[in-house]
Formats: C-alpha cells, structure tokens, sequence
C-alpha cells in the first residue's frame, strides 16, 4: 500500500484534473450549443478567457521552467580553471 | 519512416483539416455553434491531454505500493558496498 500522503496527493491530482477536464470541456464545446438566456452561462468567463487563460499558464510555466534551469546551472557552475 | 516524422505527419493532416473547416474557406457554411466549438480545438486538445497526464501521474502516484522490505534490502546493499569501497581505498565525502 502507498503511503497516505502519497494517496492523498495522487487521489486529488486525479480529482482536480478530472474537474478542470469537465469545466473546461463544458465551457468550450458544450456552451456554443446552449442558449445564451440559459442560467448556466453565469458560471463560465466570457469565451476569450478560455483562450487566455491556458496560454498565459503555459507561458508562466516555462518562465518557472526556465528560471529553475538557470538556477540550477547558476549554483553548478565550477570556479574558472587557471590557465597554464 | 522516424517516430517524429510519423507524428509531424499526422500533426500536420488534424492541422491542416482544422485550418480548413476554421477559416471558412470558399463557400462552406457551417451552423454557427459548431464553428463556435470548433475554433478553439487546438488548445481544447493540449489542456485536455494536460489534464490527462496530470491524472495519470496522480494515479500511479496514489497505487504504486511501498516495499518496505525491498528499501531495508537497498539500503542494507548500499552500506555493503561503501563499507567493500572503502576498504578497496575509495573515499567518500559525507552524504
């Protein structure tokens, strides 16, 4: 049996992903098909944000990607070899 | 045929049939909904994957079964080897 926490984490990973899945996929393929009087439209952003939001969260996640590369090579680097 | 072409190829033939049906070419009219749905596939299809993996690392983060006795034997191998390394005259910087 795995660890607790480790089936506490993984168990809510699975949950966020499968609400995101469903909100997401509600908001961009099932909501064209829906009357805009529905009540249901009040829960979603308007459908620009659906483009937005990804793109902008990718993008902040190769920044994070980025900045830990060069933090890691930062702290590796060796002290400059003398020359000969 | 490389793995990588492969998938450019297909990539290449969903975009290409994306771009086709999205930028409303010549004459074709779909029904205003569909067109709705269908101009952000692309990304649709990228969060989706998303999600996907993210529920699949969860997943076998939540069922991968600790070896209690398999870490003990690890651990019981790595002093074996360090304790034969040491002897052998390798040095070892404290961990």
């Amino acid at each position: 049996q795995a660890t607790t926490t480790d089936r506490a984490v993984g168990f809510g990973l699975v949950a966020f992903s499968l609400v995101l899945f469903v909100y997401y996929t509600l908001w961009i393929i099932v909501l064209p098909f829906i009357d805009s009087d529905h009540s249901i439209h009040q829960y979603f952003l308007p459908r620009e944000y659906a483009v937005i939001i990804p793109v902008v969260a990718g993008l902040l996640l190769l920044l994070f990607i980025g900045v830990f590369i060069m933090i890691v090579m930062w702290k590796s680097r060796k002290p400059a070899r003398k020359s000969d | 045929m490389t793995k990588l072409a492969q998938w450019l190829c297909i990539l290449a033939l969903l975009g290409s049939a994306w771009a086709a049906l999205a930028l409303s070419p010549a004459g074709l009219q779909l029904p205003v909904p569909l067109r709705q749905a269908l101009l952000p596939l692309p990304i649709y299809l990228l969060v989706a994957f998303g999600c996907f993996s993210l529920a699949t690392v969860g997943f076998r983060l939540a069922t991968f079964n600790d070896c209690q006795e398999a870490a003990a034997e690890l651990q019981d191998h790595i002093a074996m080897a360090r304790a034969d390394l040491r002897q052998r005259g390798l040095r070892f910087h404290p961990q």
